[in-house]
């Protein structure tokens, strides 16, 4: 690495979160997190840096190349505050050193799980918590990247990528095309069963699709973890566990382990499809009875 | 004279406000500031929600608050007298899901959280421990992400994972799959080996008495040579009484107050509220200060984590240690380390356990929403300590949820003049870099802390 190029400089600032984007980003692939480190100067993370606090990152006149934020944002001083400031005002702040801001995960988009305290009105997603004037150094619009967890890769080719082209393409939701125009039901080694329409019959099976009786969202959830794996190893689906559409603007949704149905067929059918076609092709499908798929993968 | 510092590197911050007297920290008080209201959440969603929302509180340990949160739903089951059958293989993969997530914190807590604060007091300059630069942080990251692997294996991914659900879990692993979480284990184990101890594991397991310290190499050397020059075995003292809730086939429950009791009766346990603040503005009280509430059992504070498992499961070589040096900031460390060495050979001998043939689930006779009303609680042993999680819940939805973390038995206020476990333990420090490690020996979870 030419330590003579100047490195990309990132900050990332941890709002109303549980730190699981931090800790995701510490999972990825070691090759890709060292070559990460490599590329770009992380000058400030609460959880990970020694040489600055926030204080002093707030005092600098420095600019920041990349903000990431995780969590969600308030300007409620008495329910939560760093470095004795609110995370609005350090946020506003941060963002106009800045040229790129990122929202790492759900929270940090939309708000996510702590937009649900109610009793506290004041939590928004980073959108929502700027204003026009408030982003006018940036020369890129936001870019959210969602999820609850965000996979550590999401991070990664986002910022490698804005690096080498400056921008990329996004989605009315402000998240980057290539990521999340993929539903998480691409690449679910369960498919075949969604096709001729096999219902796991239980939880705890490799066999069966989730999306009849366990509440599975990823035929209307934007997002590739089925195309490029969590830990580089599994997913929820592959192993078992539904979708619970944590990459989508409405997560956490109600009943998320369980399918809501109507006269047996699931209330919400896949993306773009409609009710009428899947009705017609459910109920062809569920006519051919095929012995390989009601039984054990492995016999 | 009195001191006002910010602490990071602890899953969020910390303020530590210090009184000081002739050069000593006479008065101190570590305020959480941060509340993202989790049990205010957690009323009136659907009952099985819980265990998207609970493993949410906290990125580093969201599956303690799983298990809990799934043995709290079991054990409202229990109190209708409806027995769940969970077979053995749902046991064991739930507790090694627990133990992969405790061993993957303990690895980044020493390189990432503890040792670049540790080596500023050592007279060698030690770069290798510098944050994502020195070698030891990055082969540390490195271990740490292949080791979780092996949670994502049976969970599907790791953070963030609802694997498991009252009636077993949700995953059916191979044998290859089992196969390939002791090949991740083995590899954490090689590095515990290579790096961490400096010897075999087995033999490192075989250590009883505290002068087997002098045989410990590697990194964990480093500690233990830069703890003795700094005499961090004398600092950090507290009242040297422990506690473990949770029991597993990994730990017992049990608690020591001068002497070593095994029966835990969950009635012991009181939250207060004190010193602590409250949304209902009307109830908090002038010399609030915090939003962490205290923890008490028996009327008392006790310290929970790594150090109180091993004195209560008799550990000998820790156990040892803590005979000599008490509840010092240095056995605390130490038995935090010996603990990875410990669930590394657990954990694979469970992995062993598993027999592939038997469910992984078994559906409940009776939905939860069926019952009209129902308590139910459950503890486990977390990354930093006991985990309790009480909940009720009415006509389908939660009615009420209560959660105390390992944080807040250790760090949440005093009262009525009795300082809580942290605060005995830094008073009487003579630097605040010293009162910093106290405070980080305990391994502190902020963001769970105020939940």
């Amino acid at each position: 690495m030419n330590s003579k190029i100047k490195k990309p400089k990132i900050v990332w600032l941890q709002a109303i979160t549980c730190n699981g984007n931090t800790h995701s980003l510490l999972s990825a692939n070691a090759n890709r997190l060292k070559l990460f480190l490599d590329s770009f100067d992380l000058v400030y993370h609460p959880s990970l840096t020694t040489d600055i606090l926030l204080d002093d990152l707030l005092e600098k006149e420095e600019e920041i190349d990349f903000l990431l934020v995780e969590g969600a944002i308030t300007s409620n001083k008495e329910f939560f505050q760093i470095s004795d400031q609110t995370t609005s005002e350090v946020l506003k702040k941060l963002v106009l050193k800045s040229k790129y801001l990122i929202a790492v995960g759900s929270c940090a988009s939309y708000g996510g799980v702590h937009k649900k305290f109610e009793q506290n009105s004041d939590i928004f997603g980073l959108e929502e918590a700027l204003d026009k004037k408030d982003i006018s150094s940036l020369v890129h619009p936001i870019v959210n990247l969602t999820g609850c967890p965000v996979h550590p890769e999401w991070i990664l080719q986002t910022l490698f990528s804005l690096k080498e082209y400056k921008q990329m393409p996004l989605d009315e939701k402000g998240r980057p095309k290539e990521i999340y125009s993929y539903l998480a039901h691409h690449g679910c080694t369960r498919n075949e069963y969604f096709e001729w329409k096999v219902e796991a019959k239980s939880f705890g099976l490799k066999e069966g699709c989730l999306f009849y009786g366990q509440g599975c969202r990823g035929p209307m959830t934007h997002s590739n973890c089925n195309k490029i794996l969590w830990n580089d190893v599994n997913t929820k689906t592959r192993a078992g566990m539904p979708c619970i559409g944590c990459t989508e603007f409405d997560f956490p949704r109600n009943n998320m382990l369980e399918t809501k149905k109507n006269i047996g067929i699931p209330d919400e059918v896949p993306l773009g499809v409609s009710k009428r076609a899947y009705l017609s092709l459910a109920g062809v499908a569920k006519t051919f009875k095929i012995d390989r798929l009601n039984e054990k993968i492995i016999k | 004279m009195k001191t006002v510092d910010i602490v990071e590197r602890i899953e969020g911050e910390a303020k530590l406000v210090c009184q000081w007297d002739k050069k000593k920290i006479s008065d101190v008080k570590i305020q959480f500031l941060n509340f993202r209201g989790f049990e205010f959440i957690l009323k009136d969603k659907p009952i099985l929600d819980a265990l998207v929302y609970t493993p949410r509180i906290c990125g580093i340990c969201g599956q303690a608050h799983l298990k809990a949160t799934v043995e709290a739903l079991e054990n409202i089951y229990k109190n209708h007298n409806e027995e769940l059958t969970l077979t053995n293989k749902a046991k064991l993969l739930r507790e090694i899901g627990l133990n992969i997530e405790i061993i993957d914190s303990h690895i980044k807590w020493f390189y990432m959280f503890i040792m670049p604060d540790i080596v500023k007091f050592s007279q060698n300059s030690l770069d290798e421990y510098s944050p994502l630069k020195g070698k030891k942080w990055l082969e540390s990251s490195s271990v740490a992400s292949e080791t979780i692997k092996s949670l994502a294996i049976i969970g599907g991914q790791w953070p963030h994972t609802s694997y498991m659900i009252p009636g077993g879990v949700i995953s059916d692993p191979t044998l290859l799959d089992l196969v390939s979480m002791q090949n991740y284990m083995d590899q954490a184990i090689r590095f515990y080996e290579d790096s961490l101890v400096g010897i075999e594991l087995d033999n490192y397991l075989d250590f009883k008495k505290s002068e087997d310290l002098y045989k410990v190499k590697g990194d964990l050397k480093d500690f233990i040579t830069i703890s003795f020059e700094n005499e961090f075995e004398k600092i950090g003292k507290s009242y040297n009484r422990q506690l473990v809730l949770g029991d597993s086939l990994s730990f017992e429950k049990g608690k020591v107050n001068r002497k070593l009791i095994k029966n835990i009766d969950y009635e012991n346990i009181e939250e207060l509220s004190i010193n602590s603040f409250d949304i209902d503005k009307s109830k908090v009280s002038k010399e609030a200060y915090t939003w962490s509430k205290t923890a008490l059992y028996a009327n008392n504070f006790y310290e929970t984590g790594p150090l109180a498992r091993a004195v209560v499961q008799n550990r000998s070589f820790v156990s040892d240690v803590h005979k000599h040096y008490k509840d010092s900031m240095f056995t605390r460390v130490l038995a935090r380390m010996d603990e990875l060495g410990f669930l590394l050979h657990k954990t694979k001998q469970l992995i062993k356990q598993i027999d592939i043939n038997e469910e992984s689930y078994i559906k409940p006779k009776v939905s939860l929403s069926d019952f009209k009303y129902g308590v139910g609680q459950g503890s486990v042993e977390a990354c930093r300590g006991s985990l309790y999680h009480d909940v009720e819940i009415e006509n389908g939805k939660i009615s009420k949820y209560d959660v105390i973390t390992p944080t807040v038995w250790n760090l949440g206020p005093g009262v009525d003049g009795k300082l809580s476990t942290s605060q005995k333990a830094i008073v009487g420090s003579d630097s605040l870099e010293k009162a910093k490690l106290i405070l980080r020996s305990f391994d502190v979870c902020s963001v769970c802390t105020t939940h």
